[in-house]
């Protein structure tokens, strides 16, 4: 979307994302997926950056405290996620998100305070240390609870210890 | 295997479905819908007039617009789903509560679809959360053999 457009129904769109672009004007077919490092991680995110640009892929690819963003096309952006991924398998998490990276209406650059869903991170990062020992040490376990038994089954239960007691 | 999770914005529970290579249901994907789409990106008028009626779907007309409105988002997840996984017990603030009829809406109707549900509770000691993620991975390799076997049949 050019900034001349004279179209109303493109004008309503035209609020800068402080990049060159127009907000949403070019977000309809991308994607945004957010990278984060659990504690212990092997890498920082200065070394997930230059990884990342390294990659050569066309995306845009936003620093933070606690990974990165990643915004382009789908395939572009999974590469890059899958790539990623590999350098520490059980430390690296990957969420989505739907705003893109930068959107006034959730950056906190443009509205100051934390953005919403830095809340949600900093609440799950609290079990990321376990989450990632149970992905190193893999283990299947049984779904199904343990089961009541009945009054009937109990009171035999019982009855039978009685019997052995008194023998005893 | 499309597996919805609640909350649908948890990191941990999306994450470890991609890693099992299904697809998570999450709102982020509904979101993303509501805030690129130029012809209703319009803060704060997100919702358009649309979704309310939209969610009458799942809850009456005296239902307050608020739920139902949330239901529009959440009832795609609900559709698609093939598997859930539920955390219940999580404390106030873990993922999008907002509204907690939605939730409980959302809770009821997926445990009401005719799919497979893991029902976990908010881990609160390392070995729970540790406890967890083998009840997740070991639910998730399950779909996996469920899958095979209607594929054989």
């Amino acid at each position: 979307m050019s900034k001349n457009d004279n179209d109303i129904d493109t004008e309503f769109c035209h609020i800068p994302m402080g990049d060159g672009t127009y907000r949403d004007s070019d977000q309809k077919d991308k994607i945004t997926r957010m990278i984060i490092l659990g504690p212990g991680c092997a890498v920082s995110s200065k070394e997930l950056l230059n990884f990342l640009h390294l990659l050569e892929l066309p995306i845009n690819i936003r620093l933070t405290c606690y990974g990165a963003n990643l915004n382009g096309y789908p395939d572009d952006v999974m590469t890059a996620v899958e790539k990623a991924r590999q350098l520490d398998p059980t430390h690296i998490f990957i969420k989505f998100r739907g705003f893109p990276p930068g959107d006034p209406r959730r950056c906190r650059a443009k509205r100051g305070g934390a953005r919403e869903g830095f809340h949600q991170i900093e609440a799950e990062y609290k079990l990321l240390s376990e989450v990632s020992y149970a992905l190193e040490h893999p283990k299947h376990v049984d779904l199904n609870p343990a089961k009541k038994i009945s009054v009937d089954e109990f009171s035999n239960i019982v009855d039978e210890i009685g019997l052995k007691k008194e023998k005893d | 295997m499309k597996v919805a999770i609640f909350p649908p914005n948890s990191m941990i529970l999306a994450d470890m479905i991609v890693r099992s290579g299904h697809e998570p249901l999450v709102v982020q994907n509904q979101m993303k819908q509501k805030v690129t789409t130029p012809d209703i990106d319009a803060p704060p008028f997100n919702m358009t007039e649309e979704d309310p009626i939209n969610g009458l779907k799942y809850a009456a007309i005296e239902v307050p617009s608020g739920v139902r409105g949330r239901m529009s988002l959440f009832g795609p997840i609900i559709e698609e789903a093939e598997a859930a996984i539920i955390m219940n017990e999580a404390p106030y603030g873990f993922g999008c509560v907002g509204c907690a009829r939605s939730s409980e809406l959302t809770v009821f109707s997926l445990r009401h679809r005719d799919i497979p549900v893991l029902e976990l509770d908010y881990p609160t000691s390392r070995d729970d959360t540790i406890e967890m993620v083998y009840k997740i991975n070991t639910f998730l390799d399950n779909l996996d053999k469920d899958g095979e076997e209607e594929d054989d049949d």
